[in-house]
């Protein structure tokens, strides 16, 4: 008697304990096919068709893998970071150079230097870019495209002031930009953002560093001194101004195409972006003007990563191996939506020749890339945070760094 | 100390056998997450990539001393709270007394009126994104009666008074609900008695409705307090996460939310200021139940 009570006791916790975990378990599917997901931003519907195409090729040649696409389309940095926490990231992903550095430290991307073999020839790619996935001597990510920034110019604006080229050095870009500039009809010679992103290049073009060994060092003179043009134009000259004093949000490519501003300095995106919206837009493309004889000119590159923890490491491998090789990276980058990483697949696809793309490919040799360590997110923040008050002419720009840099300075020491 | 017999014993372990499920329900999902943050918020913490801790010391709750976010996000916290909880309070109260005279379509009004309680936060927030956009309904309207337009979201001065705005729109009809309830309490003969002392509408709100209403006003006070410290969707949805234009929108739960999963490795940060938190919340509470003393009223 008693102990059928004890029993019926246990028994029925359990049941309510099994109830409970039931929830937890998770059904794993018996196939044949390894599965694979890969994590990336959404881009234009024609972008994704693109990279559906590829995947589906790369399946076809690799019929034991089967590729899931699985798109964050927001808060993409967070997403993947809180899915890598809980063990449940895709094996492989987008990582943008920029953030790269701070995740590298976590050991959360596993190195690939055991990966790469003779026939994937690593030389073949633009060195800045590959380097930006670097750390030491460690590759942790493989480019998969990249754009720098080039000087759109719009050649009806240029004839009606008379100007036959486009600006070689920045002294002449000023110079034609006070005859492009007519405030009364809102049209500025230079459209520009006002973001360190589009302009590290020239931070740094005087010897200064805007980071030392983790630390922001912006204030420094030779920093502040290669930046003030940029504030000059805007506050002395009134022949610059950002794309939200005309009204286009925070797009540079809307002010030039709605004629706003007669010279932007963007990238390849803006090239797609322009054909779509405006265009009967006359416009041309040159080298970024160089700054004291010197060229110089930002690059933003975006790799794949594979998870640390991945289960499937070798046929994760071999998407990576796939899509940056050199037959996937020539059909993803065929349109022209972003830039080839690898020389080889530039030259077949003549992205040198090309008269728009052409001063972009350019540009890669000399090109800053947009990665300066795991401390730059924070450095960004505090210098677009206060530059902008001196864009707009509040205060001193060097009074304005200053205060940044320290703040900047604290917050690294709170992530510390 | 008395033995337990044999029976006493078993009947105990029987008791507790049948709160196992409901203790390790508690225990999993309450009370060991409390105690790992209380052990995460003494320790540097790296989630990713294998879990590393490094213990800190009281490292973490020294460093909001130096953190201007942190400050920024209290000030901004304060100035939200000390403006949002009287103003949804007193507003809850008049709609309450209003709808409660026995005008016509008092029903209807009732229902109308909780309607924006009903509708998710995030939805609502993205709707007045809407209005408060620099060519939208609220600008234009202001425009026609030829007041000055803002630029609500992106202007630092004006963005946390937004969300204010919508805040005390959205929550006051559901403390309003709360009122109408207790509103229903307060016997007619009160009110009576002040008629023929000749007591007008106002003198029977202030002398009447309020005071008998107090221990809910201290109820609403007290929800209010600690919903309105813990604004983190709509400013996150307003400023895309950044808590800006300029950190006006910053947020404290914003800046524990950023700090956790923004910034790599401050997670131990992240649940120190949160404690924080809970005690500035605990301190609020506390400092309210002693100046509103529920004093007995009949």
């Amino acid at each position: 008697m008693r102990r059928t009570k004890w029993l019926s006791t246990l028994s029925i916790s359990s049941l309510l304990l099994a109830t409970i975990l039931s929830g937890c378990g998770n059904e794993e599917s018996q196939s044949e096919k390894t599965e694979i997901v890969l994590s990336g931003w959404g881009g234009n519907p024609t972008e994704k068709k693109l990279l559906d195409e590829v995947l589906s090729d790369f399946e076809k040649e690799h019929p034991h893998i089967d590729v899931k696409l699985n798109t964050i389309s927001d808060q993409y940095m967070d997403v993947l970071k809180t899915r890598l926490i809980g063990g449940t990231a895709a094996d492989v992903f987008y990582l943008d150079a920029f953030e790269a550095p701070a995740l590298i430290e976590t050991g959360a991307v596993e190195p690939l230097n055991k990966y790469v073999t003779q026939d994937f020839e690593i030389a073949d790619f633009e060195k800045p870019m590959l380097d930006a996935f670097k750390k030491g001597e460690e590759l942790y990510g493989l480019p998969k495209d990249y754009s720098t920034l080039a000087l759109f110019y719009n050649k009806k604006m240029f004839k009606e002031a008379g100007i036959t080229d486009p600006p070689q050095t920045w002294e002449e870009m000023e110079l034609a930009a006070k005859k492009l500039t007519d405030q009364e009809k809102q049209v500025y010679g230079l459209g520009m953002l006002p973001q360190i992103e589009r302009m590290y290049y020239m931070a740094e073009s005087r010897g200064g560093q805007v980071i030392t060994d983790g630390r922001a060092t912006f204030a420094d003179d030779k920093v502040v001194d290669a930046i003030q043009p940029v504030v000059d134009m805007h506050v002395k000259d009134k022949t610059a101004a950002t794309p939200s004093e005309v009204g286009a949000g925070q797009s540079a490519g809307e002010m030039f195409g709605r004629g706003n501003a007669a010279m932007v300095m963007e990238g390849n995106w803006n090239i797609p972006f322009l054909e779509d919206t405006f265009p009967e837009l006359d416009y041309g493309t040159a080298e970024l003007p160089t700054i004291n004889g010197k060229k110089g000119t930002m690059s933003f590159t975006v790799g794949y990563a594979m998870n640390a923890e991945s289960e499937h490491k070798k046929e994760s491998w071999e998407l990576i191996d796939y899509l940056t090789g050199k037959e996937g990276m020539k059909k993803w980058t065929s349109k022209g939506f972003a830039l080839p990483t690898r020389k080889s697949v530039a030259a077949e696809l003549g992205f040198d020749q090309d008269k728009l793309r052409g001063p972009l490919v350019s540009g890669a040799e000399y090109a800053t890339v947009w990665q300066d360590g795991p401390t730059l997110p924070i450095v960004m923040n505090n210098f677009n945070n206060q530059f902008l008050s001196a864009y707009l002419g509040d205060r001193p720009l060097k009074e304005a760094l200053k205060d940044a840099e320290k703040q900047a300075n604290r917050e690294i020491k709170v992530t510390e | 100390m008395k033995m337990l017999s044999k029976k006493d014993r078993r009947e105990a372990g029987q008791g507790y056998l049948f709160l196992l499920p409901a203790l390790l329900v508690l225990g999993v999902f309450v009370i060991a997450p409390i105690l790992y943050a209380v052990f995460l918020s003494f320790h540097k913490v790296e989630l990713i990539g294998g879990a590393t801790y490094e213990f800190r010391g009281l490292d973490n709750f020294m460093k909001v001393t130096f953190d201007d976010r942190a400050i920024i996000a209290l000030k901004n916290t304060a100035i939200y709270v000390a403006i949002v909880v009287p103003t949804q309070t007193f507003l809850a109260l008049v709609l309450a007394a209003s709808l409660n005279a026995g005008l016509k379509g008092q029903k209807f009004f009732r229902i109308v009126y909780f309607l924006p309680t009903l509708t998710s936060s995030a939805v609502l927030t993205l709707i007045f994104m809407w209005m408060y956009n620099q060519n939208g309904l609220i600008n234009y309207v202001l425009k026609f009666l030829n007041l000055p337009t803002y630029n609500w979201i992106g202007d630092p001065d004006v963005a946390l008074i937004a969300i204010m705005i919508m805040n005390i729109w959205a929550t006051a009809p559901f403390f309003m609900v709360i009122y109408l309830a207790a509103l229903q309490d307060i016997p007619d003969s009160h009110y009576e008695a002040a008629e023929l002392d000749g007591a007008g509408p106002i003198q029977k709100f202030w002398h009447i409705t309020v005071p008998n209403l107090r221990p809910v006003t201290s109820f609403v006070v007290v929800m209010g307090l600690i919903g309105t410290f813990q604004l983190f969707d709509q400013s996150y949805i307003f400023s895309g996460g950044s808590g800006g234009p300029n950190n006006s929108t910053l947020t404290v739960v914003l800046l524990i939310y950023q700090y956790a999963f923004k910034t790599l490795g401050t997670m131990g940060y992240a649940t120190a200021i949160a404690f924080m938190l809970a005690i500035i919340i605990l301190v609020a509470t506390l400092l309210q139940r002693k100046f509103s003393k529920e004093e007995s009223l009949y």
